[in-house]
């Protein structure tokens, strides 16, 4: 792997997680039904940011598929189950519990593996 | 008074919902792959971007199903944690080298059977105790 591939590699995956975080977060601010017009237009501001990053995800993925197996590339894109895991827990405030980290944790060894097959 | 909220229609139940989530990424992961493959020759100003990618009808296809798999986890996301449901979603990590074998004639070697399986495994894990909390409501 050359190390472009790596730097696209980790941009479809930090762009994915970060798109995670923006449209979950533009949804919790939904909870609210009648919200004052600058809540409205920064929840549809966090939504569109997180469009624009799973976007640039979708590109730079596209991108790598081009060039190279989906078995290879795909897999990556597991690494981003603990990378979710741990920014809800850190920028969202969800609850981490023992089975969702071991969990996570095994799910991202079994990619690793099937990545490295 | 107030009235109790409606039922919400199975359909919309979080959980068939991450699961049309998984389904509908599968196929697209697929379509997108036919789409670069039927367009990997085509020359590209930007090369790192794949839009070239954009004149197959596969990559079309795939598009259609990306924004199937997008508006079911937009349901899903609404009502389940996202560090509970992205784990579940990687059951396409699972699917997906299955597909890959079935449909492209991609091989599977016993290595990735063994990260399969872990995958298995972490996913049960995972939804267990959610599961259980279900059963329970």
């Amino acid at each position: 792997m050359t190390p472009w591939t790596l730097f696209l590699i980790l941009t479809a995956l930090g762009t994915l997680v970060a798109g995670q975080l923006l449209l979950k977060w533009a949804l919790n601010e939904d909870e609210d039904p009648a919200p004052p017009r600058p809540a409205r237009q920064r929840r549809a501001l966090v939504f569109a940011g997180g469009i624009l990053s799973m976007t640039i995800s979708f590109f730079v993925n596209l991108g790598l598929l081009q060039q190279h197996d989906l078995s290879f590339v795909f897999p990556f894109q597991g690494l981003s189950v603990i990378m979710v895991v741990a920014c809800a827990w850190l920028f969202l405030k969800e609850r981490l519990t023992l089975p969702l980290v071991g969990g996570a944790l095994l799910i991202t060894a079994g990619v690793i593996l099937v990545s490295a097959s | 008074m107030s009235t109790p909220p409606a039922a919400r229609p199975w359909f919309f139940n979080p959980y068939v919902q991450v699961v049309l989530c998984i389904l509908a990424g599968t196929a697209a992961e697929v379509f997108l792959k036919k789409g670069a493959d039927a367009t990997h020759n085509l020359p590209s100003a930007v090369p790192a971007l794949g839009l070239t990618g954009m004149t197959s009808g596969w990559t079309w296809l795939s598009i259609v199903f990306t924004l199937l798999s997008f508006f079911s986890w937009m349901s899903a996301i609404r009502l389940l944690p996202l560090g509970m449901a992205f784990p579940l979603t990687n059951a396409v990590q699972v699917l997906v080298p299955l597909s890959c074998w079935l449909f492209l004639g991609e091989g599977i070697s016993p290595k990735r059977w063994c990260g399969i399986v872990l995958v298995v495994i972490g996913l049960m894990i995972v939804a267990k105790p959610y599961a259980k909390l279900d059963e329970r409501l």
